[in-house]
């Protein structure tokens, strides 16, 4: 072991605006970007790739400086399948322990974000709403979800990307009203549910070494006669994954997804359209109960009686109250996301074939 | 990718027997393969030292191949915290422990006889060592693995020989993806880089073989022209691989080229109709 005094490492130099910023306890910089570090990335690829296809989560933590979201470090959260509170309860107390530990090694042990796996771009569901919601309540609207596709980063390039909510949709959830009305009121589409952040990835001067000590090994020049292409194959050689012509299944899948969340939708459109009968059925009900009631006032009046009040009628027809149009909401956004995939996907895949086409000739 | 192919160490398989007067090693000989985010993990866990500290130390984690030929180290913390980590992935199993700095001494042994204990018998700890310092012209920061044997007529947990074990970084396929985008930033001056677009990629990975067929040809031009020796085992690479490039009918061809083309342009039609009506949808939807 060297005691000559190892070089401390060399620590980001904060300059005075940084100090500042991270000193504003208040949050008074609204958040512009993430920067992942790039152990976060790896770790985060690690854990989605060992229980794929099924959706892991993890906890993201960190610092925000002058409205740029540093993640530094992240854990997975055990089990999705807390089902009994039993297991909710040490979900929470492994949350603890964990961030206890970390705090031991000197990790940023603040709470930025938490991350989730993907199949295919099908985040959009009722559980991400509900967790994010409450990160960004309990950490003031400076809290991300991270979402990565396994499926998709296998065969092209890595897919990650940054989510919060809009400033609309926090309020919509938090009066949990999701009527037409409410839905105008906050100008909230499916296009607004999420703002969507710009990810940088950032290297530590020693992972950059290691990185370039890595790419060292691209330049072996084959010395056995053998053609064991394993043995000279480096971690960054060229990839040419990206190249791979039979992505049909991807198409396929991606179709298929479309079609069940168009489906969806249908019934959602079905169930509103049901609850616009219904109430204007009722309306007519109670047209028809205050003409009659008028005509019965009209005919009580020239008897001479006191007219009946009119107010009764519409205590006894109630209007049906209107469905919650969070649904419908969450599965235009998640059809949506689907066209997206098939758009970005197919621009490279027509120009993957006219190469191909080009090399037959 | 091995890394430390050039070591001048030998590395037997010995027979798992004990020959008279000789003790060898108790099991055969293994390789360690090293994931990625190990690496990473131990480079952010030596910068987040405390400041008068020189040199940390962790846990590794992973799993072994069934007949016990090869390690996979797969994950690793920093020792001060070893109870919780174990519940996320229960697969994985302490295999050994990691140091920063290319020494061995014997506070090396006295933490391996430790962890000797800690991992089932009869396998091995492994001891991973990584130079922070960058003093060394080694390559990948000298990452070494190591495992211990007894040394000397009475065995004593100090007494301890490191022996070398062969090492290489492996990866998955879904982590490729991940690892390039880093590698991309690591010619950058501010060590950071963003997510690019598929297209993007694309492009970047077509220029790539672009610079590598100019790069062949001029070879090729050169053992041509007589100014380079020729070398046989790149002529048969470049055999090899021209080899793989499929012959088709040029009428079948063209038939598969038109029906995938109609079917992507019919996706594409459908996805940007869908988007279409989505837009209509969101604007009638704020005019009621």
């Amino acid at each position: 072991m060297s005691t000559s005094g190892t070089p401390i490492a060399p620590k980001e130099t904060l300059s005075n605006v940084n100090v500042t910023a991270a000193l504003d306890v208040e949050g008074n910089f609204p958040l512009e970007s993430v920067q992942i570090d790039g152990l976060v990335v790896l770790k985060i690829i690690k854990h989605c790739r060992e229980f794929f296809p099924s959706p892991v989560t993890g906890q993201l933590l960190g610092l925000d400086v002058n409205g740029v979201l540093e993640v530094t470090n992240s854990f997975p959260i055990p089990g999705a399948k807390a089902e009994d509170e039993n297991e909710l309860v040490d979900g929470a107390r492994y949350q603890v322990d964990m961030m206890r530990c970390l705090r031991e090694v000197n990790v940023d042990n603040n709470t930025v974000g938490w991350y989730q796996s993907t199949y295919l771009g099908s985040f959009v569901t009722h559980k991400l709403i509900e967790t994010q919601y409450n990160y960004q309540q309990t950490f003031n609207n400076k809290s991300v979800v991270i979402v990565h596709d396994v499926s998709r980063s296998t065969h092209s390039n890595l897919s990650l990307r940054a989510f919060r909510f809009s400033q609309a949709f926090m309020e919509a959830q938090k009066e949990d009203k999701f009527t037409t009305e409410s839905l105008i009121k906050n100008k909230l589409t499916f296009s607004n549910i999420f703002e969507e952040l710009p990810i940088t990835v950032k290297n530590s001067h020693l992972v950059t070494a290691l990185l370039h000590s890595l790419d060292d090994y691209e330049h072996v020049i084959p010395k056995s006669a053998s053609l064991d292409k394993e043995k000279v194959v480096s971690p960054l050689s060229p990839n040419f994954d990206t190249l791979e012509l039979s992505l049909d299944p991807y198409i396929e899948k991606n179709l298929e997804f479309l079609l069940e969340s168009v489906e969806e939708h249908t019934q959602e459109q079905n169930t509103y359209a049901f609850w616009q009968r219904s109430v204007s059925r009722e309306q007519t009900k109670i047209q028809v109960a205050l003409q009659k009631r008028k005509q019965e006032n009209v005919s009580r009046i020239a008897s001479g009686l006191e007219p009946l009040p009119e107010d009764d009628i519409h205590k006894n027809h109630k209007l049906p109250a209107e469905p919650s149009r969070l649904d419908s909401l969450l599965i235009t956004s998640q059809i949506n996301n689907y066209c997206k995939q098939l758009n970005q996907y197919s621009g490279p895949t027509l120009g993957k074939l006219f190469i191909a086409g080009e090399l037959q000739k | 990718m091995p890394i430390d192919a050039a070591t001048s160490a030998l590395n037997l398989s010995f027979p798992p027997t004990t020959t008279a007067g000789f003790v060898v090693p108790q099991s055969r000989s293994f390789t360690v393969s090293v994931n990625p985010v190990v690496l990473f993990s131990i480079l952010d866990h030596y910068l987040r030292r405390q400041e008068n500290q020189h040199r940390v130390i962790g846990t590794l984690l992973g799993v072994r191949s069934e007949d016990g030929s090869e390690v996979e180290v797969r994950n690793c913390f920093p020792v001060p915290h070893d109870e919780t980590q174990n519940q996320v992935n229960a697969k994985e199993i302490i295999v050994g422990w990691y140091a920063t700095g290319s020494n061995l001494n014997q506070w090396n042994a006295l933490i391996q006889d430790f962890y000797s204990k800690e991992v089932m018998a009869p396998f091995q700890a492994i001891h991973l060592t990584m130079d922070t310092d960058l003093k060394n012209e080694e390559k990948l920061l000298g990452v070494k693995t190591y495992v211990g044997a007894p040394i000397g007529i009475a065995a004593k947990p100090e007494n301890c020989l490191f022996l070398p074990v062969p090492c290489d970084v492996k990866y998955f396929d879904a982590e490729r993806s991940g690892l390039d985008l880093l590698a991309s930033a690591k010619d950058d001056i501010s060590r950071s880089a963003s997510l690019i677009s598929d297209m993007d990629n694309l492009e970047k990975t077509i220029v790539a073989v672009q610079k590598m067929l100019e790069r062949i040809s001029d070879y090729v031009n050169k053992v041509l022209d007589g100014s380079v020796p020729s070398n046989n085992t790149i002529g048969r690479f470049l055999m090899d691989t021209i080899s793989v490039v499929p012959k088709i009918d040029k009428a079948e061809f063209e038939k598969m080229f038109n029906s995938h083309l109609q079917d992507l342009l019919m996706v594409v039609y459908l996805a940007n109709m869908t988007r279409t009506q989505l837009a209509i949808a969101e604007r009638l939807q704020l005019l009621v």
